[in-house]
């Protein structure tokens, strides 16, 4: 009975921690996102599962250091950051990343329009509809009742398990092919690897953690439960990856189907899986491109203020946090209005995006390296060694990866 | 105060006598023989005066293994914004691998890009760059910059951003509009890692002459480490201003980390309507920790008041109000009242009742003042006087108050006997959150 009831009690304060890891990994299957796990399946079938392992691993490492560095400090890694390395640093790093932010809004964007396409909208109806909504959400908001929102979308990326379920696949391959790595020496593999594994950990995504950590206030006993909610949110948002792939690979890979975007995905899947898996992948690509253009231009603002020491305003008014609102509309307004420019080219943009995302990448995960070992900031809570082992680890591989994507968007 | 204008307007080039820190930094330092050593990386300040004065510089040389060396200010035989000339020879100095000057306050360390209390516009801000006034052979801090100004100098780009704003609009605000905040009214945030309070000059105080409500806005800006540290520096009546000003989470996270002494220190000194409001929140072991640590009188009547519904007149009142017998005689009454002391501001109401504590009528300060001094309280006092019940509710007590304009409204149990009051300012924030929902909403209009 006693066990019984501290279960409950342990389960209540996860529920009030929980939010900021589940909701930043769960962005990270955005458009983008769909788009190339997409195209992994179609063109590959079950032989980049595996890679969805190290990539929970590297998920897991990198943003519970976020997590930890909010609680402890109680500070932004936008704060850290220019409170440690001055405001020079900080400035250039918020430009690059305000410059890829809104590269990445505008490919959020372009999933809402593909969508819109997919259903029969004109996107000249649903692309001003969604940047109002977005924009709304937050203006209207508190941060509590925007959290709530962000975690019911998050509740809606079970359409890709469902429509995963409704292609019927074959589980013992799929179990046996996401055991053992497949490696194939093919340079159309070993991109899509890459591009798999790159998009997975982007910049925006550590100081919007740190920042929803810290605006939630998790004290340090409760840390365990904050770690636990970035664990789940690494596993969730990997299976679902795994799902899509497992969609296409099951449909498109098999009758050798050959894809660019999502949305060649989810029309190439109407005469193989059905109907309703077609609406699904449809539903599940405007749900995740919604989610992700409120969560970018959001954190973007947020980040930047932060660094600037300008007014954040979630809770506040246009008038008491000018530059927070004015940087937040503008890169909604950009965002939508170049998705409606007719005959824009949409792979310049996503490529803009990659590069910039590759540049700025390594400069925050060796700055967060720097923070997380301070002792003057982090006092017991730094990291032991072989977790840095760990991380330089992984952060050298990010690096090489984000630095392989850079060089093939530029020649591209 | 509006007279004391934060934001001095003025002309940088004119002065002379001014020089920004960001100006002085990683400038080169040249020895007595003129050979390098290094370069400037900090000034360390004396803080015991209004506007500190240099005391030290702080060298960096090497790259990338970074060393540090202390030198003495009395040993700087010139410093502006081209180069350090020193008095001394380069063997003189010692560089080492660290330079934390734990006791003292050094620029860049702890203010320059830092986060400090603006003690006159009541903000948490951010300093971009800290303006230096030369003062005989020394330093001394005379503004903190927090414009856009300041970052673009931090960055680099002032001079040509001020070209191109002249070039658009030569009377732009821009380039006359220093954001510059007076040093006396900055409270830096340093914490101080062995007693991990934060250092509060007590010749400025001004901390101490900001509303409670502004304080607790303030408070809820800091970072949970930022929150604790100040909390534990000041005094306690100041602890008891932001304690009842700040939201639930706020007040338990600072609860954890205060031990039984202070506990007890800072819930004996909060009126019983805020500690009720506060302790009924908490899981019920925690209050009855907390009210065993409290003078068994007071906990007494909390763990009473703790018994009412949050919305029924008990649980909205408090136990702190002026009540004499009907014999009293005025004169004795007023000066009773002048040497009582109050946790929190008793509404101008007295109460008069009998030995076992009847209600049997009222009176206010007004009428006390204009009766003749030799006869009883019970002569001044008004021909009715409506009260409530423990368990009527927030509507009908707001209905009583507003029909017979009363300020505070006595409470009484089923025998008569008075219990507490209710003062307007409870009744209101019921009816405020009541009609607005989300009282967090309207400290944000208030603020605007």
């Amino acid at each position: 009975m006693k066990n019984l009831k501290s279960f409950w009690a342990k389960t209540l304060i996860f529920l009030s921690v929980m939010g900021p890891g589940i909701i930043t990994a769960n962005v990270d299957n955005d458009a983008g996102g769909i788009t190339t796990y997409s195209a992994a399946g179609a063109h590959f079938g079950y032989a980049l599962i595996w890679s969805f392992i190290p990539i929970i691993i590297a998920l897991v490492i990198i943003q519970e250091m976020c997590s930890r560095m909010a609680v402890v400090t109680g500070k932004g890694l936008a704060d850290l950051i220019r409170e440690e390395f001055g405001v020079r640093v900080t400035f250039y790093a918020m430009t690059v990343l305000v410059f890829s932010n809104i590269f990445n809004t505008i490919s959020e964007f372009a999933g809402i329009a593909a969508s819109a396409e997919l259903f029969g909208i004109s996107k000249y109806l649903l692309v001003p509809v969604c940047a109002l909504f977005v924009w709304w959400l937050i203006v209207k908001g508190t941060y509590k009742s925007v959290e709530k929102v962000f975690l019911v979308a998050c509740l809606f990326y079970v359409c890709y398990i469902v429509s995963g379920f409704l292609s019927k696949p074959d589980w013992k391959t799929v179990a046996s092919s996401s055991i053992s790595p497949s490696f194939h020496f093919d340079k159309a593999y070993i991109f899509m690897l890459i591009g798999v594994v790159g998009t997975t950990i982007a910049p925006w995504m550590q100081f919007y953690q740190q920042s929803s950590v810290v605006e939630k206030g998790i004290r340090i006993e409760n840390y365990k439960y904050s770690r636990l909610d970035v664990i789940i949110g690494a596993f969730v948002v990997n299976i679902i990856a795994i799902f899509i792939v497992i969609v296409c690979a099951n449909t498109l890979f098999v009758h050798g189907i050959r894809i660019e975007t999502a949305k060649d995905a989810a029309l190439a899947l109407k005469p193989l899986a059905g109907q309703y898996c077609f609406y699904l992948f449809a539903f599940g690509l405007l749900n995740a491109s919604v989610f992700s253009a409120c969560i970018l231009p959001l954190s973007t603002a947020y980040s930047v203020c932060e660094g600037m020491g300008w007014e954040i305003g979630v809770n506040r008014t246009f008038k008491e946090a000018p530059q927070f609102y004015s940087l937040y509309t503008a890169i909604i307004a950009i965002g939508a209005a170049i998705i409606l420019i007719p005959g824009v080219k949409l792979v310049p943009i996503m490529l803009v995006s990659q590069a910039t995302n590759g540049i700025l990448l390594p400069f925050v995960l060796i700055f967060m390296l720097l923070l997380v070992n301070n002792k003057r900031l982090m006092g017991k809570y730094t990291n032991s060694k072989f977790y840095n082992f760990c991380t330089i680890s992984i952060i050298l591989i990010m690096i090489i990866l984000s630095l392989i994507l850079f060089f093939t968007a530029l020649i591209q | 105060m509006n007279i004391f204008n934060q934001t001095f307007q003025k002309n940088i080039s004119a002065a002379k006598m001014f020089v920004f820190f960001s100006q002085l930094m990683d400038k080169p330092v040249f020895d007595s023989e003129g050979r390098d050593v290094g370069e400037i990386y900090d000034i360390v300040v004396k803080p015991s005066q209004v506007y500190p004065l240099s005391h030290g510089l702080i060298i960096r040389k090497g790259f990338p293994n970074r060393k540090y060396a202390l030198v003495d200010w009395q040993d700087i035989e010139r410093l502006d914004k081209n180069e350090a000339r020193l008095k001394i020879d380069k063997s003189r100095i010692n560089f080492g691998e660290i330079h934390d000057e734990k006791k003292e306050l050094t620029l860049r360390r702890d203010i320059l890009d830092q986060q400090v209390v603006d003690t006159h516009n009541h903000k948490v801000i951010r300093v971009n760059d800290i303006q230096l006034l030369t003062v005989e052979q020394a330093l001394m801090i005379a503004h903190v910059d927090i414009g856009t100004r300041g970052l673009f100098r931090r960055l680099g780009f002032e001079k040509s951003i001020d070209l191109i704003v002249k070039l658009f609009n030569p009377k732009a605000r821009y380039l006359s509009d220093e954001r510059l905040i007076s040093w006396k009214y900055i409270q830096p945030l340093t914490i101080n890692p062995a007693s991990m309070t934060i250092k509060i000059d007590v010749p400025q105080k001004n901390l101490a002459n900001i509303p409670a409500a502004d304080l607790g806005d303030i408070f809820l800006d800091l970072n949970v480490n930022h929150q604790i540290a100040l909390f534990k520096s000041l005094n306690l009546a100041n602890k008891t201003k932001i304690f009842t000003n700040i939201d639930f989470k706020t007040q338990r996270s600072i609860l954890n980390e205060m031990n039984d002494l202070e506990l007890s220190e800072l819930l004996n000194n909060i009126p019983s309507d805020e500690a009720t409001d506060f302790l009924e929140k908490l899981p019920r072991e925690k209050t009855k920790h907390i009210l065993s640590l409290i003078e068994n009188k007071y906990s007494k009547r909390l763990s009473q008041l703790l018994g009412y519904s949050g919305d029924s007149a008990g649980g909205l009142m408090t136990t702190e109000y002026i009540a004499f017998t009907k014999e009293t005689t005025v004169q004795e009454a007023l000066s009773q009242i002048r040497e009582l002391k109050f946790k929190s501001e008793p509404a101008q109401f007295i109460y008069i009742i009998d030995e076992t504590y009847h209600l049997i009528s009222a009176t206010n300060f007004r009428r006390l003042i204009l009766a003749t001094p030799q006869e009883t309280i019970l002569n001044s006092a008004f021909p009715k006087t409506y009260f409530v019940h423990l368990d009527s509710s927030v509507k009908e007590v707001a209905y009583l108050m507003e029909k017979y304009k009363y300020f505070a409204i006595p409470v009484v149990n089923e025998e008569n006997v008075l219990q507490g009051i209710i003062t307007v300012d409870d009744i209101l924030s019921q009816l405020v959150a009541f009609a607005w929902r989300r009282l967090k909403k309207i400290k944000i209009i208030q603020k605007a």
